[in-house]
C-alpha cells in the first residue's frame, strides 16, 4: 500500500509549547482525522508538514518525496485548505484562478469552471463577497483544479453551519471515492470524523495518543455509567477519566477492563467522550 | 438492495452492514453472483468510513457469504443463502434444544410438548 | 515562465485595486519637472514617489494573511523573493519611461530644452535614487512588515544628510575621485555597478530573512 503522508518522530520546540515525536502515516485512499483540543499541536503538525515551520527533529514524506529536499515537487501534488481564505479579499473569482493557476502545471481551466458551477460560486464574484463556506470551497475548486493528491484542511469546518459542513463531508468522500487521493483533516469538531474518517491521529498536549483506525480507536474505549454508590475503588483505579455527578457518575475505561463491572450499564465511547477524559489529566496541572 | 445506517441503534455501522446483507441475501434479493455495491461508493454514499465498510465485506467474506475478486468488488456466494439457511437452522435446534431441557425439568410430557408449539406456531401466523 | 516570473505576476494581481493611485504617482511628478524646469527633478521625484509605493504588495498580503498561500504555492522562497525584486523594478522601469515621455513633453511647451544628455543622466540619477530606496526597503518589510518595514525607507535620507556632511571632508586632490567625477563614462559604469550590487546584497538578506521566517 503506498503511504500519501508519513511523519516520522516530529518534534519542534517552542518557548512555551513542545511537540513531541509525532508519527502517523496516511495510506492513499484514505481520510485521517487529526484531532486533539485547542492548542493541542494540530495547527503545528500542519505547518511543519507545509515546511511553513522548521521542524527541531524528524523526517517527513508527501507522496514519497521530503517535504523540504522536494519542497516544490510536493506542493505541487498538495491542496491545502485552511480556516479562512488565503487569497486577496479584492480578487474576483476569475482573478484567483488567473493569479494561481500558473503555479500549477496541470491546472485544467474546465475542470475550475465545473468545479465553481457545481459549488454555485459566481466567477464575478470577489472573494470578500463570498461567505465562509462558499470561501472553503473556492479553495477547493483551485486544489481539485490541478488534481492535488493529498488534501490537507486545518479546522476546515470551525465556523461554518451545519449545512456547509454536511457539504464538505460530500466532497471530500467524493473526492477519496476513486481511491487516488487522501485527505488530512484537522478539527476539534469530532462529531464530523465520527462517521467519514477512517484513521485518526490524535494529538494531547504536544504529545501523540493515538494514531490508527478509527475503529480502533473507538472500540478501545468504553463508557461505563453507575450510581455513585457503584464507583469501585477498583473501577476508578482502572477509568481513564471520571465524571462524577450527585446522581451518579460517567466513567471512560478501556474496553478491555469493562469485563469486571458488566452489571453496570457500558456504552460504546464516542470520539469525543474520549477526547473529553484523556485531556482532563492536564486539570491536576492547572 | 436497501441500506439504511442508525446512528443511534447503538450496534456499530459495519455490524449494521453485514446483518442488511446477509438479510438480502436470505430474502433472495441479492442472487447469486451479484456484486455488492462498490465499496467505496458505499462509503460515499453512505457517508461513513472506507475501513468501516472493508470490515463488513471482509468479515462477510470471512463466514462465506461474498467472495471478493481482486479489483472487481464483492460477489455473492453461491451457497450463501445455504449458509445463511444452515446458521438458521442451527438456531431453531438451539431453541429447541432448550424448550425440551426446561420441559424435562418441568416434567411436561411430549404431546403436551407438540401441542404447545402447535399454538405458538397457530399464533403467530397471524402476524 | 519561470517561477520567478509567475511570482512577479502574482505581485501585479495583488496592486490591481491600487492601479489609480499608481498611475497618479507615477503622472504627479510631472508638475514637478514644469515648477523647476527640469527633467532631472522631475524624474528624482518620480523615483522617489514610485519607490514609495513598494510597501503595497506587503500591505496586501498582510491584511490579507497570504503568507500562507505562500506557504503552499509550489516555488522556492528564493523564487519569490526574486519574482517580487523583479516587480518592484518593472513598476520602477515603468515611472521612469512614463516620466521620460510625458515630461519632455510639457518641458519642450514650456519653451525649455531638453537634451539627450539631459535624459540620460536624468535616468541614471532616477535609477540610482530609487535603487537606494527600495533595497533598504523590502528586506525592511520582510523583516518587519508593511508598516515598521517603512521606516527603512529612511535610511538612504539619513544616507544623504551624511554624504552631504562628508563631502566636503574629502581631499579634492583624490585622483580617482578625480577621474570618476571627470568621465561621464565612467561615472554611469559606477552607478550600474553599485546599483547591481545593492541590489544583489538585498536579495540576499531578504531571501535569508525568508527563509528563517517562521510563519
Amino acid at each position: 500500500m503506498t503511504n500519501y503522508l508519513e511523519v516520522k518522530n516530529l518534534s519542534k520546540f517552542f518557548d512555551s509549547f513542545q511537540l513531541h515525536n509525532i508519527s502517523f502515516t496516511l495510506p492513499k485512499g484514505y481520510i485521517m482525522g487529526l484531532i486533539g483540543p485547542n492548542g493541542s499541536g494540530k495547527t503545528t503538525t500542519i505547518k511543519l508538514i507545509l515546511n511553513m515551520l522548521q521542524r527541531n527533529g524528524g523526517e517527513i514524506k508527501i507522496m514519497g518525496l521530503d517535504n523540504i529536499a522536494d519542497e516544490q515537487k510536493a506542493k505541487a501534488e498538495l491542496g491545502v485548505v485552511f480556516d479562512t481564505n488565503y487569497f486577496s479579499d479584492d480578487w474576483q473569482v476569475t482573478q484567483v484562478e488567473k493569479s494561481i493557476s500558473v503555479f500549477y502545471p496541470n491546472w485544467k481551466s474546465e475542470r475550475f469552471a465545473e468545479m465553481l458551477r457545481k459549488f454555485h460560486i459566481a466567477p464575478t464574484k470577489k472573494v470578500k463577497e463570498l461567505s465562509k463556506g462558499m470561501q472553503m470551497k473556492l479553495m477547493l475548486a483551485c486544489a481539485f483544479s490541478y488534481d492535488a493528491k493529498l488534501l490537507i484542511l486545518d479546522e476546515p469546518t470551525s465556523g461554518l453551519d451545519p449545512v456547509s459542513r454536511d457539504e464538505l463531508l460530500q466532497i471530500l468522500s467524493e473526492y477519496i471515492e476513486d481511491g487516488e487521493h487522501s485527505v488530512l483533516f484537522s478539527t476539534h469538531i469530532t462529531g464530523d470524523l465520527e462517521r467519514a474518517a477512517d484513521y485518526i491521529t490524535y494529538i494531547s498536549y504536544g504529545e501523540l495518543f493515538f494514531s490508527g483506525s478509527k475503529d480502533e480507536f473507538v472500540d478501545m474505549f468504553s463508557i461505563v455509567k453507575g450510581g455513585i454508590e457503584e464507583l469501585s475503588a477498583d473501577l476508578k483505579e482502572k477509568a481513564v477519566g471520571v465524571r462524577t455527578f450527585p446522581t451518579g457518575f460517567e466513567a471512560l475505561v478501556k474496553t478491555e477492563d469493562t469485563v469486571a463491572f458488566s452489571s453496570l450499564s457500558i456504552e460504546p465511547a464516542t470520539i469525543d467522550e474520549i477526547v473529553v477524559f484523556t485531556s482532563k489529566k492536564g486539570d491536576d496541572y492547572e | 438492495m436497501k441500506l439504511i445506517i442508525s446512528n443511534v441503534s447503538g450496534v456499530p455501522i459495519y455490524e449494521q452492514i453485514k446483518q442488511q446483507v446477509k438479510a438480502a441475501i436470505l430474502s433472495g434479493e441479492l442472487k447469486e453472483d451479484e456484486a455488492l455495491p462498490s465499496l467505496r461508493t458505499l462509503a460515499k454514499d453512505l457517508k461513513i468510513s472506507v475501513l468501516t465498510v472493508t470490515r463488513a465485506y471482509t468479515e462477510l467474506e470471512q463466514e462465506g457469504f461474498v467472495k471478493n475478486v481482486q479489483g472487481r468488488g464483492c460477489f455473492v456466494m453461491g451457497r450463501g443463502s445455504e449458509l445463511m439457511r444452515e446458521q438458521l437452522i442451527c438456531k431453531v435446534e438451539n431453541g429447541l434444544t432448550d424448550a425440551i431441557k426446561a420441559a424435562r425439568i418441568a416434567n411436561l410430557p411430549n404431546e403436551e410438548l407438540h401441542r404447545l408449539l402447535d399454538i405458538l406456531l397457530e399464533a403467530n401466523t397471524d402476524d | 515562465m519561470s517561477n520567478t516570473l509567475k511570482a512577479t505576476k502574482l505581485d501585479f494581481s495583488l496592486v490591481k485595486p491600487y492601479i489609480k493611485v499608481i498611475g497618479f504617482t507615477m503622472l504627479l511628478p510631472i508638475a514637478f519637472a514644469a515648477i523647476n524646469r527640469s527633467i532631472l527633478t522631475g524624474v528624482s521625484f518620480a523615483m522617489c514617489f514610485i519607490a514609495m509605493t513598494t510597501g503595497y504588495t506587503f500591505s496586501v498580503t498582510e491584511k490579507n494573511s497570504m503568507e500562507r498561500l505562500y506557504g503552499i504555492l509550489p516555488i522556492k522562497k528564493s523564487e519569490m523573493v526574486t519574482g517580487r525584486y523583479l516587480f518592484v523594478l518593472a513598476l520602477g522601469a515603468m515611472a521612469l519611461v512614463v516620466s521620460l515621455i510625458t515630461q519632455p513633453i510639457v518641458l519642450r511647451a514650456m519653451g525649455e530644452s531638453v537634451g539627450a544628455f539631459d535624459m540620460i543622466s536624468a535616468a541614471i540619477g532616477g535609477l540610482f535614487l530609487f535603487a537606494l530606496y527600495t533595497v533598504f526597503q523590502i528586506p525592511g518589510y520582510y523583516k518587519y512588515g508593511a508598516i515598521k518595514g517603512r521606516v527603512f525607507m529612511y535610511i538612504p535620507v539619513a544616507g544623504f544628510l551624511v554624504t552631504l556632511f562628508l563631502l566636503p571632508k574629502l581631499p579634492s586632490d583624490n585622483p580617482i575621485i578625480n577621474a570618476i567625477a571627470s568621465s561621464p563614462v565612467l561615472l554611469l559604469a559606477l552607478a550600474v555597478a553599485l546599483v547591481v550590487v545593492m541590489y544583489a546584497v538585498s536579495i540576499w538578506f531578504s531571501v535569508q530573512i525568508m527563509k528563517n521566517k517562521e510563519m
